[in-house]
């Protein structure tokens, strides 16, 4: 499918933007995302994708009164800022401008506020998509080509760059090997 | 870096009205002033080392030495505990983790 197509996918625009660059095919992967992502918010309780986007706060197993105090408190903002960072995101979506030599990208201007939502929806999606998938620390399962399950996890792993890309852009100055280099360990 | 959690502030609004209840025995309770809640972040499989420590960062204004350190431990030993104080406290930053999408939970050390 060529999704990794290098290119820089998130680079400073005009105003404080970011312009997000987009193939036909990537964009068309998204189109569904947010409406997928509202599905998730409206299924059951139960739902274990759903119960890893709303975890427990407490984690005594017997403190019921505390956690359900705390969920009362929060619950209603929780999902409600996930739903405005689907809008967000999902508007968007809609303004893709046609770019490239070949009209081969789609580049989105975002503000500062939708990043932060794509940030969001972005890693939420994933967290979704790991727990249908079985993510799990272990290396990721041999699968042949017409597997349905093939598609999810190259999809899986096509978020993970594009989010991965995006926190790099956020943190700035940010050098890969600043995560496992000893020399940040001694102190503050 | 001014890029802020935009929803995180609706939590921590409503949180701040919101009444509390001190669940322990009684003779805990003369303790919860004096020792902390501390909030934990759990290891997971899906999120990026990288996406850990911007929220460390940008959630509680921890140094990028500091919020890598505690990423890292994360990472290693499958948890840390990230934050701390009182239970009031505790909870907004369970919320704010939650709400970045990261496994937080909060506990009282006896």
């Amino acid at each position: 499918m060529g999704l990794f197509r290098a290119r820089q996918r998130w680079e400073p625009g005009p105003n404080d933007s970011t312009v997000l660059s987009l193939t036909e095919v990537e964009l068309e992967l998204l189109q569904s995302m947010p409406d997928d992502m509202r599905t998730v918010l409206l299924t059951s309780d139960d739902d274990p994708a759903r119960k890893r986007l709303f975890p427990r706060a407490y984690l005594d197993p017997t403190a019921d009164a505390a956690e359900t105090e705390w969920r009362d408190a929060v619950y209603p903002d929780l999902v409600d800022q996930r739903f405005d960072a689907l809008d967000l995101v999902a508007g968007t979506l809609t303004r893709a401008v046609v770019t490239g030599r070949d009209h081969e990208w789609r580049e989105i201007t975002l503000t500062a506020a939708e990043v932060q939502a794509w940030l969001s929806v972005l890693n939420d999606v994933r967290l979704v998509l790991g727990i249908r998938i079985g993510v799990s620390d272990d290396e990721p399962p041999e699968l042949p080509d017409d597997d349905p399950a093939a598609a999810a996890w190259e999809f899986y792993n096509w978020l993970t760059y594009l989010q991965g890309s995006l926190v790099e852009t956020l943190l700035g100055d940010f050098d890969g090997s600043d995560l496992l280099g000893d020399d940040l360990l001694d102190d503050e | 870096m001014n890029h802020r959690f935009v929803a995180t502030q609706l939590v921590s609004t409503r949180l701040a009205t919101a009444p509390v209840e001190i669940a322990e025995p009684e003779v805990a309770e003369v303790t919860v002033t004096d020792k902390p809640w501390i909030v934990i972040v759990w290891n997971d499989p899906v999120n990026l080392m990288s996406y850990v420590v911007y929220v460390f960062q940008q959630l509680f204004g921890y140094s990028r030495k500091k919020a890598t350190r505690l990423m890292r431990q994360v990472h290693e030993d499958g948890r840390a505990v990230v934050s701390d104080g009182p239970r009031e406290k505790c909870e907004i930053d369970v919320a704010r983790l939650h709400a970045a999408g990261l496994w937080a939970t909060m506990e009282h050390p006896s």
